[in-house]
């Protein structure tokens, strides 16, 4: 017994060492001092003055220097991939929890930041946001920075023009599927174009064609559990059949688009409606800072809910953005990566960082609750209106579902073969049941 | 009846030359658009109708492509040091003056395309001259390898390529895209061909006065090979200038870019700045067209002179 | 005894030969087998793993498990095809456009000629990122200007706007218009060349028999030709197999455009639930090198024959 206890308090000390000399292994890291960060087009965390100026204070505060490079959706993936092959990926990275939670972090290329977070961050974060970005083993691999919802866009002035105004309600934002019908046949006969795209050229935007078929009949895009797909529920496949019926008037299933080209389009004042809308746009249409809220042609732009059935609630896709850290190797790195999070996310500068971003906040405070971050945009009308006629229909955020990417690419490859003529139950089927494969590989 | 077919063939040959002419407008035309696009106004890219002649002539787009992205205007850095620094980074040692991106990505492209003419040109005629005239053991094999790797387009070789570079430091660093274009060995096929026409009595005779290898090559053969040499060396600084896709793989910094790759990003970035994309895809042309239009006549002289041979 | 003395110096002779040649084609081989013949090496033996990019598991060896999949992998034999239709489609139809404007242009005098020769050429010159931003914009759907002339402003053919690039009716042709583009400049120039070189007297002398222009031309000219030609082919094929940037910047492999050239990117470095199956995109690879070798092999051949 006694020599038990002996083994045991040996144990105990040893291990205390260890966890000590582990702690001071931690903490005895001398934080990098360069780092790199790309970022994909978050708000004005795309524009270079912007982001120089934020990266520029906060080197003068820390002495780190952070390169930036600025990624787009076109061929970002493909960028990071590369580097990750090449053993050269940044340091850190700006996105969403679809890529790098459910993508570079559950293959193992990122770091685990849960030790990022105190009892009083999770208090501020909003829950939500939390478990999104917190994988099923409890390893967070995205800091949150900001969120919101996706909503669809028009052409105020070519509405009016064409007499399809009425078929909207622009003080609440909604509209309805037969509104939605109408609008765009009202809008084809006026102007003789195509009004809105379904575009589906790549999976760029894809959370707009999303919204817009699901919403049609109330249909869902997976299972609750997020661990598969059912967008070939009938209420999807009657959404789908409703809008191949529109094609040829007003409406296309264009392939030579993503979500990024359509927004161009429909700043050009080219197409009417935009699905791929969100209100970073509505503040600075297509980042070209030409004033808010306007086409090129300064036409009046609103943001709207994706048009549902009568009498029942629009149910969007939320966004969320904020930083994840790859695995490096490099402890230095990474404690200054660290370093820049905490500063970004979690200080009195998170305010600025969230305003740049053109999205809401996911804190209500910051610092340990010594920074206030609730009123962020309270001198905004455009964002405190979206807050309350928009962001109360966000639904779940299913965006990290299992086999997740092999899903966008089955969804857009599924619309195109819509646009095509092929049959729609068939294809439906077929590409949700791929979707569903991929879910079931993990 | 001589008289109708005289006629006749001249008709058919009025009839060639207009659609010769029309097609050559077609060739012409991306080159036009590119130069006008640079100096429109936003409202007149944007234009759903075409607008063929600018009504307003403007610089905004050049303001806008020299006011984006700063980098130094070179950094000399030692190549390969990155693999003995400790924190995995090369070693500058100059770096110029803070200029806009798209100059930096001029100087690189340029860097990038001289460079891998010089060693291309140098490499491929030692080689040619003896694939042509020394009977050496493997000849055979060496050349049909180099025979049959000359379709293979770097898709192929990708990913152990990018993994060579990392292995060798070289990821994120010009010399990755200069490697490869000069291991392709198309230049080696060109020199081949040029050298089967030295005749061998020359050689002969010059191995008898007792020169030595290296001094024929440089007094004999290497003033024989020249035209080629010049053909090879404008279309290595083509094909090299405008190799998109080894660009696009290993280089990642902004700083980094060349041009055509700088040109991609941004039709990623801003799709709807025509303007920009234009006054960007301007630069990235110009310069290489300027240097094919001056060495057009050597070019021309030397692909045709000795590339075949019956 | 001269005789006897023969086989030594000849084998002295061809060890020298050995050493110079293998001296001279040094600096060449460094490059061409460290980033050619290497990877192509390291290619091959990673389509028989299961090699993927996250390297924390384990590289197992699984033969032709990759070339099997392939087989079945629908997207995969549809690249071949559009790899197989590229290549069909542009290596003819470049060598005759470019034989035609040659044979059009090759008696005018030097200041039109190489006004002409240079127009063809500067496509090649331009590049095809640069060439691309402005393609894409003829293409749209929305605004292009191949969609203005022939739509109800210009001649009036078509009705309703063509998605030339989103309809895989014509996004296919429309990357092979491109790449013709960029690949008559050489052939033009080497066929302007032949056709000035084609031996006068046997011309006229068929003239005097009575043979008509188009006997001429396939009787006397065509045959001499035949070296110029088939080089023709050998670059053109080259070329063809260069078309990645038009199919990443137009297309992204969309609307039935896809290339083994893209796939093998795709494969590899978009994110799919095949990305980073490197093993998989590898196999690919040999496989188009497989495809390649042949063809060359073929055209090598052909020439030999000659």
């Amino acid at each position: 017994m006694k020599h038990t206890k002996k083994i045991l308090a040996l144990v105990l000390a040893l291990s205390m060492v260890f966890t000590l000399c582990a702690f001071a292994q931690a903490d005895g890291v001398e934080p990098a001092k360069e780092i790199t960060l790309w970022t994909y087009p978050i708000g004005n965390w795309s524009n270079e003055e912007v982001v120089n100026s934020l990266v520029g204070d906060f080197e003068a505060e820390t002495g780190i220097h952070v390169t930036v490079d600025y990624l787009t959706y076109t061929d970002g993936d493909d960028r990071v991939n590369t580097a990750i092959t090449a053993g050269n990926a940044p340091d850190l990275l700006m996105e969403g929890p679809d890529r790098m939670v459910a993508g570079w972090g559950a293959q193992g290329h990122m770091v685990d930041l849960a030790d990022m977070f105190d009892e009083k961050d999770l208090e501020e974060i909003n829950p939500t946001v939390m478990d999104v970005v917190t994988s099923d083993d409890g390893s967070v691999y995205l800091y949150p920075l900001v969120m919101t919802a996706f909503c669809a866009g028009i052409n105020v002035d070519a509405f009016k023009e064409a007499g399809a105004d009425q078929y909207v309600d622009l003080e609440n934002h909604t509209w309805t599927v037969d509104g939605f019908k109408a609008a765009v046949k009202a809008l084809y006969d006026h102007f003789g174009s195509t009004a809105v795209a379904v575009y589906c050229a790549g999976q760029g935007g894809d959370q707009g064609t999303r919204a817009l078929v699901t919403n049609f009949h109330g249909g869902t895009y997976t299972t609750p559990e997020h661990d598969g797909y059912t967008w070939d529920d009938p209420e999807n496949i009657q959404a789908i059949e409703e809008l191949a019926e529109m094609k040829g008037q007003g409406l296309e299933f264009d392939a030579s688009l993503v979500g990024g080209d359509e927004i161009a389009l429909f700043y050009q004042g080219v197409l009417k409606i935009a699905l791929c809308w969100s209100i970073q746009q509505q503040l600075d249409p297509n980042l070209a800072g030409t004033g808010e809220g306007l086409t090129m042609n300064g036409e009046q732009i609103a943001f709207m809910n994706f048009p549902s059935q009568e009498g029942v609630d629009p149910v969007l896709n939320g966004g969320i953005w904020g930083f994840g850290i790859f695995d490096n190797g490099d402890e230095a790195r990474i404690a200054a990566a660290k370093q820049f999070i905490q500063y970004m996310c979690d200080s009195e500068h998170t305010a600025e960082a969230v305003r740049q971003a053109n999205y809401f906040g996911v804190r209500s405070a910051a610092a340990d609750g010594t920074v206030d971050l609730s009123g962020i945009w309270d001198d905004n009308e455009t964002m405190k209106e979206f807050n309350a006629t928009v962001v109360p229909n966000m639904g779940d955020y299913y965006q990290i579902s299992k086999g997740w990417n092999q899903a966008r690419t089955a969804w857009w490859t599924m619309l195109q073969k819509v646009g095509e003529g092929e049959d729609i139950p068939t294809v439906v089927a077929q590409y949700c049941a791929e979707a569903n494969e991929a879910a079931a590989a993990g | 009846m001589n008289k109708i077919s005289s006629t006749r063939s001249k008709v058919y040959q009025a009839a060639c030359l207009i659609v010769i002419i029309l097609l050559a407008l077609l060739f012409l035309f991306p080159l036009y658009w590119i130069v006008i696009g640079a100096f429109k106004t936003k409202q007149d890219n944007y234009s759903l109708n075409p607008i063929w002649w600018p009504k307003e002539w403007t610089l905004e787009n050049w303001e806008k492509l020299f006011s984006r992205r700063s980098a130094p205007l070179f950094d000399i850095i030692i190549p390969f040091s990155r693999l003995f620094t400790k924190n995995g980074k090369d070693i500058v040692l100059l770096s110029g003056p803070v200029v806009p991106g798209a100059i930096r990505w001029l100087i690189n492209t340029v860097f990038m395309a001289v460079a891998a003419m010089v060693l291309t040109c140098i490499t491929a005629a030692l080689a040619g001259y003896a694939l042509a005239k020394k009977r050496f053991v493997g000849r055979g094999i060496v050349f049909s390898l180099i025979v049959c790797a000359m379709a293979l387009p770097k898709q192929v070789i990708l990913i152990p390529l990018l993994k060579e570079m990392n292995v060798l430091g070289l990821i994120d660093n010009i010399w990755a895209v200069i490697f490869p274009t000069v291991g392709w060995p198309f230049g080696v096929f060109l020199m081949k061909q040029f050298s089967e026409n030295i005749p061998g009595e020359i050689l002969e005779s010059a191995h008898i006065d007792g020169a030595g290898e290296l001094k024929t090559f440089n007094t004999i053969v290497f003033p024989m090979v020249k035209p080629g040499v010049g053909a090879l060396a404008i279309f290595t600084f083509i094909n090299s200038w405008n190799d998109y896709f080894m660009q696009l793989v290993m280089l990642s910094s902004n700083f980094n870019y060349t041009l055509p790759l700088g040109i991609a990003t941004m039709q990623g970035e801003n799709s709807i700045d025509t303007g920009l994309l234009m006054a960007g895809a301007a630069l990235a042309a110009f310069p290489i067209i300027i240097v094919f239009l001056i060495f057009q006549k050597y070019f021309t002289k030397g692909i045709t002179m000795g590339a075949v041979k019956g | 005894m001269a005789r006897a003395a023969q086989p030594t110096v000849s084998r002295a002779l061809r060890r020298r030969e050995t050493v110079s040649g293998y001296l001279f084609m040094l600096p060449s081989l460094v490059f061409f087998l460290g980033f050619v013949v290497i990877p192509m090496v390291i290619c091959i033996f990673t389509s028989l793993t299961d090699s993927m990019m996250n390297n924390t598991k384990p590289v197992n060896f699984v033969g032709l498990a990759n070339f099997q999949k392939l087989f079945q992998d629908e997207k995969f034999l549809e690249a071949l095809k559009n790899t197989f239709i590229i290549v069909v489609v542009s290596v003819p139809v470049t060598c005759a456009f470019s034989l035609w404007v040659s044979s059009a242009i090759y008696k005018m005098n030097n200041f039109f000629l190489s006004a002409f020769r240079c127009i063809f050429y500067l496509p090649v010159v331009t590049g095809s990122v640069a060439v691309t931003v402005v393609w894409k914009w003829m293409y749209n759907n929305y605004y292009g200007v191949f969609n203005y002339l022939l739509g109800p402003q210009g001649l009036g053919v078509i009705e309703k706007n063509i998605n030339w690039l989103g309809d895989p009716r014509f996004a296919l042709g429309c990357i092979i218009l491109i790449l013709l583009t960029t690949s008559v400049g050489q052939p033009i120039v080497l066929y302007v060349s032949a056709l000035g070189n084609v031996d006068q007297s046997l011309v006229e002398a068929a003239k005097v028999d009575g043979a008509t222009n188009f006997q001429v031309f396939w009787r006397v000219k065509w045959p001499q030709m035949m070296p110029t030609t088939l080089y023709i082919l050998v670059i053109t094929t080259i070329n063809s197999f260069q078309c990645f940037a038009l199919i990443q910047l137009l297309t992204s492999g969309g609307s039935g455009t896809n290339t083994v050239m893209y796939y093998i990117y795709y494969t590899a470095f978009k994110l799919t639930s095949t990305a980073g199956h490197f093993g998989y995109a590898n196999a690919m690879g040999v496989i188009l090198a497989i495809f390649i070798g042949a063809l060359s092999a073929l055209q090598f051949w052909l020439a030999k024959e000659r």
